[in-house]
């Protein structure tokens, strides 16, 4: 009878998820690119053709464009871009916006192509851009992009940006930036520099230990711990105006943490009253709240993108562990259990995971571990010291840094630690990398 | 008639005042004179001679004024050298790896530490040291931890909280260079300033 009873339910959940199936079907479905198992898409880029030979500079322009697109999409980690040698392409045939002949970009394996055609007049660029799926035969983008050629890289980064849109529901980090510490021995500053590792920019003029910056959530502010006045106080570094001021200067060690999501505090590591622990600091007013009561260190707190929780780490249990609390210091929760060795947490933009540094046969290596604790992953094996993961705006991608023999590297992956890029690498040791929001 | 004697009294002041400075510049020149002549007509002998004795006497008094100084000096100095060596049985003391406890070898050192602190009207500074292993931020904590629970016993054995102050270095100074577990013992430490200029 009891078992009897359990089959309308059954036939019900199944109706109602197979409706569930449907409506998601209708949807626009985008490949789970996060997923440890996925494939980088394979693209093909046509080389665009120019429209206006006679006027154009050089005869390359069209190459020469094509060739940046093909670098910025290849530096947004997702695409494999299949070599032009291997196009069957029948330039004669083919029309961008016009006939397309998907059998022939089929047969060399694309499963999106992209075309388009350049114009240029004086000192104005137009490139009409067309981005095919090859397998269904559909055209997913059609637009004009414009700009001047003083500016033809922000105009492949529109491009490329918007490739991405239509692939995976997300614009990329092009438009992004990432600080760090550089440092001759003990001594250093904070540099910034762009996602596509141009742009790089020494930003404060310290020479001394810098420790922990973290960027405010608008993009206008670095905090960071600085020994210039001979001990460890947090510094605000108003990046517009290019002023900066003491915000906590207590008695011990004053240690920048993670800004909240909504800008108006700042979270500290505070050993004023004897012991290291974390405190938020209202910006307005710098009124300090207490949030951990432990005789063990609490350190690196890390906000969820929520506001409504902190991850942290704390020696509480013996060893450095990432644990989670509420944002008020309640409801405390060791989430890693594997290993004896696991600090700097990252909270992913998105929620749900959240990445650290671990020890792992006598190395650091970068894992995520969702937030109860649980599905870790290790994401990379090298033989070098990988530490300070930072998760990228889309949560995406992670930025950290290595300890090489010659000095020190910022690397960029995907959140599943394939397609791993050097971003910077310096004789200098260069250290926690911190990931902008998107500017534009 | 007063006025008259009065502008008379300042005519006559001014007159002698004249005579005065021109009798000195007279005498100037005069001296200078004298001493060309000494130069060219009197005997080398007799120059020598007061020239000797004048050497003579500079030189013993010159002596007579570094030996006060130099007196001075060595008392200024054995004085800071006694100081100094007092700060300098002042000894670092150890920790184990990712600990602050203060070990059992760290206790006796402490002891002897707290003995020279006493000793006099000290200010100490204690430094947190880790070593290059592990998190620079989590070190930084670690550090302090160090520093913290090494104030903890020197209060205990009597030394003023009041005259100590910590602070972390983290992993950034180490004192070993190497990359072994002899250099990292080493650099895993507590390290005291007595009486910091700044």
């Amino acid at each position: 009878m009891k078992k009897n009873s359990l089959w309308p339910g059954i036939i019900l959940f199944l109706a109602v998820s197979s409706l569930f199936n449907i409506s998601f079907a209708a949807e626009k479905i985008y490949i789970d690119i996060d997923f440890p198992t996925f494939q980088l898409f394979p693209i093909a880029i046509s080389d665009f053709d120019l429209k206006n030979p006679a006027t154009a500079k050089s005869s390359d322009t069209g190459i020469m464009f094509t060739d940046e697109v093909r670098k910025y999409l290849a530096m947004s980690g997702f695409f494999n871009i299949l070599n032009k040698k291997s196009y069957l392409e029948d330039k004669a045939a083919e029309v961008a916006g016009g006939n397309i002949i998907f059998a022939n970009w089929a047969a060399i394996g694309a499963d999106y192509l992209l075309k388009g055609n350049l114009e240029q007049t004086g000192d104005a660029i137009s490139a009409d851009t067309w981005l095919y799926d090859v397998i269904r035969g559909e055209t997913l983008l059609g637009k004009r992009y414009q700009g001047k050629i003083s500016e033809q890289t922000e105009v492949t980064k529109r491009i490329v940006s918007d490739i991405l849109l239509a692939l995976t529901g997300d614009e990329g980090e092009f438009n992004t930036k990432i600080a760090f510490v550089a440092k001759k021995g003990p001594k250093g500053d904070i540099y910034v520099i762009n996602y596509d590792g141009d742009g790089l920019q020494k930003v404060t003029g310290h020479n001394s230990i810098m420790v922990a910056p973290r960027w405010s959530p608008d993009g206008r502010f670095l905090s960071f711990t600085s020994f210039r006045d001979g001990r460890p106080e947090v510094y605000l570094r108003d990046l517009q105006k290019g002023t900066e001021k003491k915000i906590a200067s207590f008695s011990g060690l004053n240690l920048s943490g993670a800004w909240s999501p909504d800008g108006k505090s700042l979270l500290l590591t505070l050993s004023k009253e004897g012991n290291e622990e974390i405190y938020a600091m209202e910006l307005e007013s710098f009124k300090l709240k207490r949030l951990t009561s432990n005789f063990g260190i609490d350190v690196s707190p890390s906000w969820s993108p929520d506001g409504r929780r902190i991850a942290f780490v704390s020696n509480r249990g013996g060893s450095p562990q990432i644990y989670i609390m509420d944002a008020d210091g309640g409801n405390v929760k060791r989430i890693t259990y594997e290993g004896n060795y696991n600090t700097s947490p990252s909270w992913s933009p998105r929620g749900g995971r959240i990445a650290y540094e671990g020890s792992s046969n006598g190395r650091f290596q970068i894992f995520t571990i969702d937030e109860e604790g649980n599905n870790l992953l290790q994401l990379t094996f090298s033989s070098t010291d990988n530490e300070s993961p930072v998760w990228s705006p889309s949560g995406r991608q992670i930025a950290f840094s290595s300890r090489i023999n010659s000095g020190g590297r910022i690397s960029i992956m995907n959140a599943n630690g394939l397609n791993m890029r050097v971003l910077y690498e310096n004789n200098d040791k260069v250290v926690m990398p911190v990931w902008s929001k998107r500017f534009k | 008639m007063k006025r008259k004697i009065f502008i008379v009294g300042i005519f006559a002041v001014l007159v002698m005042c004249l005579v005065f400075l021109s009798g000195c510049a007279e005498k100037k020149s005069v001296v200078k004179e004298g001493a060309a002549e000494d130069q060219t007509v009197s005997s080398q002998t007799a120059a020598k001679d007061t020239a000797k004795e004048d050497a003579e006497r500079l030189a013993r008094e010159k002596a007579e004024r570094e030996a006060r100084e130099r007196a001075e000096r060595e008392r200024m100095e054995s004085e800071k050298r006694a100081a100094a060596s007092r700060a300098d049985n002042v000894k670092d003391i150890y920790f184990d790896f990712d600990k602050s406890n203060i070990r059992p070898d760290a206790r006796e050192v402490l002891k002897a530490n707290a003995e020279i602190f006493l000793s006099g009207n000290n200010k100490i500074v204690i430094e947190g040291h880790c070593d290059e292993r592990g998190t620079a931020e989590y070190n930084m904590a670690l550090g302090e931890r160090r520093a913290q629970e090494t104030k903890k016993y020197l209060t205990n054995l009597g030394v003023s909280a009041a005259t100590m102050k910590t602070i972390s270095y983290g992993e950034e100074h180490p004192i070993a260079s190497g990359h072994d577990e002899a250099a990292w013992a080493k650099n895993r430490r507590a390290s005291f300033v007595v009486n910091p200029q700044k």
